[in-house]
């Protein structure tokens, strides 16, 4: 579903990735840790092109996404993106935040869309906010709402850049139901994160990224129990 | 002091009623604001141009056609905002009337003058007030498959109004006041209107404290209600 | 005591023969001298000259941006004849009439006519020369022949001038019918706004006129009978000494031909 090779991104002299290798799995749910500044964010924007990679080749659903003849804007449709600061639209009610996109780009006809949206936020459980502007909402629900417009495209992979860090801790179960929900259902994900009990209990595979490399991949139990690497064993110490 | 209330109704009528001088302010008065109206008007649709090739052009690189294109955009609109607001607006409405226009259609000629002269100002409003919004805005937009085009005229745009609105509401009230010199091209404007009563009259006082006192209404009046608007944007802010 | 009182006598003597010294020193004593005290001068010993330096022969701004031209050279003669230091103010010509009522100027030598209506507002010396209204038109324009033949055409004016009360119907003898006029601050802006052709004529004073087809081939002049009209110099209403002090001069320069080697040099060269 998802091939990465030899990755590389610089930032004018800062090399953030140093040549990333990986290869995901259709319906496999991937959660990338490693400690602030190792690249892992940069690794996920790299995946939908959020950030021009320096050199390398990202195949994601048969698409060459480094090809700079690539449609990016149709690529995108099927690849979703949630963000740690939510980025929902304050100007829009929750439902148009959910509709936008599908309705402008001819998907689906208004009420197609406005049927869609109201399943998927009923589902993930704020359907009553559906006429509401953002800033009423918590976020805890921001962050639903944000996971239910990227569905809204039928995207066949989500790409989740830290979706808890910016929660309130009461507010992060919510979210982390509604996206362990997903990976069972057999959705396509790569989770950046720092939620280790998420990772060990709903990915597939935990990769552990340092200095723009991935330093260690494996199940869960393989990584959370018996690490191999020094550093791995240092970063989960303080983690844990 | 009777004396002196005396003298000014005397210059009043004079100045003001005696052959419906009067009217010539008021017809003054609807040039002044008709230019000004049409000249925002047009440096709204050109600042929006001038400052979305300016935003465009920024972050390109040149290595594509496209690039380039958006490259040579963003130093067309670079010059144009970089003259505009380096020569005074007289120069230009001069340059404009007899080089440009050739003294031939004296109004569009003004309201060109004044829109592409507002139009530099509307560009760095416009592009300020898109930058004040929030980068995640673009990439969440763009992450759902939307264009430029389409994240900027759906998401990017409707928040920016916010800011953008109250600066042009200043930037009228500003244009309102350039216009003054319209009477360089023998359009008749307001302060033209004043001119010609004291060339008719040889009285100073009354024509001008008049035309100032009408210049200072007409913008306080935009003020209140640029107050009153602005205070209804932030409303929708708190909720 | 006595000797304080001397003291303060010589100096207060002293004081008196330095400023009569000031006075009696000043370039050229005429006869006018002695009413020096009366002529209610905005500045003492200086005569401020009101003008619009855009009507070239009569006033105008030489090459090297000082003011010159007839009635220019006419007010600093006037003023060294009067022992009197001379001071242009140049602005717009409708403002002249305004300022010198604000006490800012004692003259204004413009090339002003004298009208029944801006003798309501100051005096008029003795007029030093007669004009006419001429109309400029493009060289190839054919269809104005005369004043009637601008009704309804677009002229271009100098604000404020005698051309411009002709062109808009408030002359006395030629009265301009329903003319599209446009006024300029400058003539200069009204020739040029004729040599793009946006108007049909510009009505100017007749020098002036003769100096703007000269400096350009493509315009013409147009002459017609008109009423002759009286350039004067202006001063402050009631201000009946300094008049007197003017007319004096003048007549002195015309006598001694002073006045005639002036118009030779600016007018008729």
């Amino acid at each position: 579903m998802i091939y990465v090779k030899d990755l590389h991104k610089h930032f004018g002299s800062l090399k953030v990735l140093n040549g990333i290798n990986i290869h995901v799995n259709k319906g496999e749910c991937v959660c990338v840790i490693g400690p602030s500044g190792s690249g892992k964010s940069t690794f996920l924007r790299c995946l939908n092109l959020l950030e021009q990679p320096t050199a390398g080749e990202i195949v994601v659903d048969g698409v060459t996404v480094t090809d700079p003849k690539v449609k990016i804007d149709q690529f995108r449709r099927d690849c979703g993106m949630v963000f740690q600061q939510f980025n929902l639209f304050p100007h829009l009610t929750i439902l148009d935040n959910v509709t936008l996109s599908p309705v402008k780009l001819g998907i689906l006809s208004k009420e197609e869309a406005e049927k869609k949206a109201m399943e998927l936020l009923n589902r993930v459980g704020v359907g009553d906010k559906a006429a509401n502007y953002p800033v009423q909402l918590s976020g805890g629900q921001k962050q639903r709402v944000a996971i239910a417009r990227a569905l809204c495209l039928n995207p066949n992979v989500m790409l989740f850049d830290e979706p808890t860090s910016a929660l309130d801790p009461e507010m992060v179960g919510e979210v982390l139901d509604v996206m362990k929900q997903l990976a069972q259902e057999g959705m396509t994900m790569v989770v950046v994160t720092h939620e280790m009990g998420f990772a060990r209990e709903v990915a597939n595979r935990v990769v552990f990224m340092d200095g723009g490399i991935i330093l260690e991949e494996g199940a869960p139990s393989e990584i959370f129990d018996h690490p191999k690497q020094e550093r791995t064993q240092l970063f989960l110490s303080k983690v844990l | 002091m009777q004396a002196i209330i005396q003298t000014i109704i005397e210059n009043f009528q004079i100045c003001f009623i005696d052959g419906n001088r009067y009217r010539l302010m008021l017809n003054g008065l609807r040039m002044t604001i008709l230019a000004s109206l049409c000249a925002v008007v047009l440096g709204v649709v050109i600042g929006l141009i001038a400052a979305i090739m300016k935003l465009l052009g920024e972050k390109r690189s040149v290595h594509s056609f496209r690039g380039i294109l958006a490259w040579v955009g963003h130093i067309i609109s670079y010059i144009y905002i970089d003259v505009i607001r380096g020569t005074p607006s007289v120069v230009q409405l001069l340059i404009m009337y007899f080089i440009v226009f050739r003294g031939n259609f004296t109004f569009l000629c003004a309201v060109c003058t004044f829109g592409i002269n507002s139009g530099a100002y509307v560009a760095e409003i416009i592009r300020a007030g898109i930058l004040a919004v929030d980068h995640g805005q673009m990439e969440a937009g763009r992450s759902l498959g939307l264009s430029y085009a389409r994240t900027m005229r759906y998401i990017i745009i409707p928040q920016a109004i916010k800011n953008i609105l109250p600066a042009l509401g200043n930037e009228f009230i500003v244009l309102i006041k350039e216009t003054a010199i319209l009477g360089y091209v023998s359009i008749m404007d307001l302060t033209k209107a004043s001119d010609f009563i004291i060339s008719r009259t040889y009285r100073m006082f009354m024509p001008l404290i008049g035309c100032a006192v009408i210049y200072y209404l007409l913008i306080k009046l935009l003020t209140l209600g640029l107050n009153t608007f602005e205070r209804r944007l932030r409303q929708s802010d708190i909720r | 005591m006595k000797k304080i009182v001397k003291t303060v006598t010589a100096v207060l003597t002293a004081a008196l023969l330095l400023t009569g010294c000031g006075g009696g020193s000043a370039p050229k004593e005429t006869a006018n001298e002695d009413a020096a005290q009366d002529y209610a001068l905005v500045k003492e010993h200086t005569i401020i000259v009101g003008t619009n330096a855009e009507f070239p022969p009569f006033e105008f701004m030489d090459d090297n941006g000082e003011f010159d031209g007839f009635d220019i050279a006419v007010m600093k003669e006037v003023g060294n004849r009067m022992g009197m230091n001379v001071e242009v103010s140049n602005m717009e010509f409708k403002s002249l009439i305004g300022a010198m009522e604000a006490n800012q100027l004692d003259v204004i030598a413009a090339a002003m006519t004298v009208t029944e209506d801006r003798k309501k507002s100051v005096d008029f010396t003795d007029s030093y020369y007669t004009a006419r209204q001429y109309i400029v038109v493009q060289k190839d324009n054919s269809e104005i022949q005369s004043f009637a033949d601008l009704d309804g055409k677009k002229i271009a004016v100098q604000e404020g001038t005698t051309g411009d009360f002709t062109a808009s119907g408030e002359g006395s003898v030629n009265v301009v019918k329903d003319a599209d006029v446009k006024r300029f601050k400058k003539g200069a802006d009204a020739i040029m706004d004729l040599k793009n052709g946006s108007v049909d004529a510009v009505v100017i004073d007749m020098n002036p006129a003769m100096e703007f087809v000269n400096a350009n081939d493509d315009l013409k002049i147009v002459e017609d009978e008109t009423e002759t009209e009286e350039y004067a110099f202006a001063v402050r209403k009631g201000n009946t000494q300094l008049i007197e002090a003017i007319n004096n001069c003048l007549a002195e320069m015309k006598e001694d031909g002073t006045f005639d080697s002036l118009i030779e040099q600016y007018i008729n060269e």
